[in-house]
């Protein structure tokens, strides 16, 4: 069971104004994956999941320039006797959410508390304009 | 807005050879801001997170509240209330139950 759910900020919109409440609902009490919520100003991202029971060790967290990714992370299969590791465990869900703009990862932090994931992304700094010069 | 909103939080309710186990799914919630009561036989429990969204955010998505929760069990009749011992971590509260030593089948020796 792999649910990987696609949400940039305005199918997010649509979704809570088009009452695809119902659906959340319905995934969240089926524990398909956990529910997130999402705020924004103009300098940062802050995602919050509920993970309740979870601590830092159960979650994988990517980030990609323009989106972040966050997954399950089910403990490795191994094999009793040999203590081998066998093909590590599917993720159970995961969630990719696309932003609004670039961050700037090494200031992204995320920290879990009481079973819930608060995920800070900073907006990256633009690199503003810049002059070139023309040669000749 | 009023303050006195609950939800019913999802718990589920384990019987086991020697005890029960009851867990509560509250995240967001520290341990000092639950209330756990028993009377009689009844088990109550109530949380009052003082969160507040992030100041100057605007919140793009919402599939979670922040919110108090409130759950009410009544024990088994098996279930020794003197021996209720519970535990909040991560945002779930696990509450442990023994039951009476006598309620258990013990094996007689046949002379």
């Amino acid at each position: 069971m792999n649910t990987l759910m696609n949400m940039d900020p305005w199918s997010i919109f649509e979704d809570m104004l088009g009452g695809s409440a119902f659906r959340h609902m319905r995934a969240r009490a089926a524990g398909r994956f956990p529910p997130v919520n999402v705020f924004l100003d103009d300098n940062a991202v802050l995602i919050d999941l509920e993970l309740p029971g979870k601590t830092a060790k159960d979650v994988d967290l990517t980030l990609e320039p323009q989106a972040v990714v966050i997954a399950d992370k089910p403990a490795p299969v191994t094999d009793g006797e040999s203590g081998a590791v066998a093909e590590p465990a599917r993720p159970a869900w995961s969630r990719r959410i696309e932003l609004p703009f670039r961050v700037n990862a090494e200031k992204a932090n995320a920290k879990f508390k009481d079973g819930i994931l608060r995920v800070e992304l900073p907006k990256a700094e633009t690199e503003g304009v810049r002059k070139i010069a023309i040669a000749g | 807005m009023n303050e006195e909103k609950y939800v019913v939080p999802t718990a589920t309710f384990t019987e086991r050879p020697e005890d029960y186990e009851l867990k509560v799914l509250v995240p967001g919630v520290a341990k000092e801001e639950a209330e756990l009561k028993i009377e009689h036989r009844t088990l109550t429990l109530k949380t009052h997170a003082k969160y507040q969204n992030p100041a100057g955010f605007k919140q793009v998505a919402a599939e979670f509240e922040r919110t108090n929760y409130a759950i009410s069990a009544d024990l088994p009749e098996k279930a020794d209330p003197e021996t209720l011992a519970a535990k909040l971590e991560n945002g779930v509260l696990t509450v442990t139950i023994k039951k009476r030593p006598e309620t258990q089948a013990k094996r007689i020796e046949i002379g």
